[in-house]
């Protein structure tokens, strides 16, 4: 039996029936890694021994929960007690944590099983997971190609069979960019619906964790442990979390699908461009209602979003002095050195210059000019949203200008940002959106399309990437995952 | 509105120091981001302080006013870079001039 093709609701049926042992399991990937990861670097740690113990528990507990042997792989801005979690900075590369995420506590209740912190940029700064302090990671379609980012190491890990599921973090794009580079499923949930105690903050009123998984069940039943208020985190919804898992397979009625105006999509690569209309029209086959619509505050979203984030990680990144924990330089004659030397060589070049840019954006004199106008700005773009929601269930886009980039191929920091051009606009609503792949382009390359819908309506998306992905068949076995590295 | 970025001055206000080759690097491309971030000086609206953005609907829960349990601090400080038994050590704050 090939484990690693099997979906998670299959690997815990056969765990929990003792068909299959969690130990085979976990030992199965574990090999997989061993294997592959020197091709692709997905993960920064790997916790082999530790994996193998929490499995062989399982393997002896008599009631075992949802996710019973699934071996899960972490962000490594997921904290997690005892286990390194460095965000891919020299800042934190010997930092061992005192607890552990809720999402991690949440998913040890059901018994998953963590099996390593996976690679990113540098305090999830970035799109191409090429910020990382120790290494890039390599898109496992195409070794010259990046696997997209922050959470490349997630999405890198997931396609290439490394974990049978991951949690990425999303503050502008950095579970569904990545996710659709490397041809997996993505989603970014509504603001408030996960817990985010224990995530390494970078833009607080934007980053949420969401699952990156092999299909969209994998991804509702992910989704669905992970969720729910915590009194950690006082932004987080006390709304009820829907059974997931359920409601994905239940008949979907005539839906209303917004389609974006050329002028968003006139400049994007044409095979995206294609496998777009491709997938509407697939839905119009399906009985859906498709609409043309204008969002004239949607082309503000990314400059909107570069003075939220980056004022936002100016204040969480102040932290980061050399004081409570993490790197302390050793030469230094006064506190203020001591902060100054510490950042200076503790933090990377991308993290330093979104520090400056946000720095600058809360200054005295220009404070109003730019961090309120960009907080204004969140505002019609979020009642945009609203408004659209009034006249129709989902809008779909796709997730990226363009297929994978080569890696080393965007210099300017300007060129790198634009990747988020379709995903930005979600976190800065606050609403969920989902990215699946479609289809690959002539190079072999991935392709996403984003579904995104109202507030806590992650519900309504799985059932319809659910229909998109029985009905286009995405075909994982193109990706050849023996091939030497070129 | 162009602005006038003094990169000496942000990059006290953010405790770094930039080498010279950093600098040259990244205090152009400072000025060329906060070019392209200024296309929202093309939307006409006033903006005031007093309006506040929250990225929730629902009314923040915060839970009640009770000591819980907190994680030993023998444990909180173990990954910090110099102590002395359950303290951080840093240097002196105040000395003399």
């Amino acid at each position: 039996m090939n484990l690693s093709s099997l979906s998670v609701q299959k690997l815990t049926s056969l765990i929990v029936n003792k068909e299959l042992k969690a130990e085979e399991v976990v030992l199965s990937y574990l090999k997989n890694i061993q294997e592959r990861d020197k091709n692709f670097s997905a993960y920064i740690t790997v916790e082999g021994e530790k994996a193998l113990n929490s499995a062989r528990e399982i393997d002896q507990k008599k009631n075992k929960g949802k996710l019973a042997g699934v071996p899960v792989a972490l962000k490594d801005n997921i904290v997690t007690e005892g286990i390194r979690t460095t965000c891919a900075s020299r800042t934190l590369e010997n930092y061992i944590p005192p607890y552990s995420a809720t999402v991690v506590e949440r998913l040890e209740k059901e018994d998953a099983v963590i099996i390593g912190k996976t690679n990113m940029d540098e305090f999830a700064m970035g799109s191409s997971t090429e910020n990382s302090a120790f290494f890039p990671t390599k898109n496992p379609w195409d070794l010259r190609r990046v696997p997209g980012g922050s959470s490349g190491g997630s999405a890198a890990a997931v396609a290439a069979r490394e974990t049978a599921a991951s949690l990425g973090s999303d503050t502008g794009g950095s579970v569904r960019q990545p996710a659709a580079f490397c041809g997996v499923v993505g989603l970014k949930p509504t603001y408030s619906r996960i817990s985010r105690y224990g995530l390494v903050a970078f833009a607080s009123s934007l980053d949420q964790i969401g699952p990156i998984t092999k299909t969209v069940e994998d991804n509702a039943i992910l989704t669905q442990v992970i969720s729910g208020l915590d009194p950690k985190d006082s932004m987080s919804s006390p709304l009820t979390v829907p059974d997931y898992q359920r409601e994905i397979k239940e008949e979907i009625a005539l839906i209303k699908v917004a389609f974006l105006k050329e002028k968003f999509i006139k400049d994007i690569d044409s095979e995206v461009r294609d496998r777009y209309f491709m997938t509407l029209r697939f839905l119009e086959e399906a009985g859906a209602e498709l609409h043309e619509m204008d969002f004239p505050y949607w082309e503000y979203a990314l400059a909107c979003y570069y003075i939220i984030a980056t004022s936002e990680a100016s204040s969480n990144l102040a932290r980061y002095d050399g004081v409570r924990y993490g790197f302390r330089h050793r030469r230094y004659s006064n506190l203020k050195e001591m902060y100054q030397n510490t950042r200076t060589s503790g933090l990377g070049q991308e993290v330093k210059r979104r520090v400056l840019l946000g720095t600058f954006a809360l200054s005295s004199g220009y404070y109003d000019a730019y961090y309120l106008r960009a907080a204004k700005t969140r505002k019609l773009i979020r009642q945009e949203f609203e408004s659209a929601f009034e006249k129709v269930d989902f809008i779909l886009t796709p997730t990226t200008p363009e297929p994978a980039f080569l890696l080393g191929e965007k210099k300017d920091p300007i060129s790198m940002y634009l990747s988020d051009v379709f995903t930005v606009a979600a976190n800065l609503a606050g609403i969920p959106a989902l990215t699946l792949p479609v289809g690959l382009t002539k190079k072999n390359l991935p392709l996403g399309i984003q579904i995104m819908a109202n507030f806590f309506q992650e519900s309504s998306i799985f059932k319809l990437a659910f229909l998109l992905e029985k009905k286009i068949k995405f075909d994982n076995n193109k990706l050849n995952l023996h091939r030497k590295e070129e | 509105m162009k602005p006038n970025i003094d990169i000496d001055y942000i990059c006290s206000l953010a405790n770094l120091k930039l080498t010279k080759e950093e600098r040259s690097l990244i205090g152009p491309q400072l000025m060329k981001i906060v070019e392209w971030v200024n296309k929202l000086e093309e939307l006409k609206f006033e903006v005031s302080r007093g309006e506040v953005h929250t990225p929730v609907s629902f009314s923040l829960s915060f839970r009640q006013d009770k000591i819980g349990n907190s994680i030993p601090a023998e444990k909180a400080i173990a990954s910090s870079p110099e102590k002395n038994n359950e303290f951080i050590k840093v240097p002196k704050v105040f000395g003399k001039k």
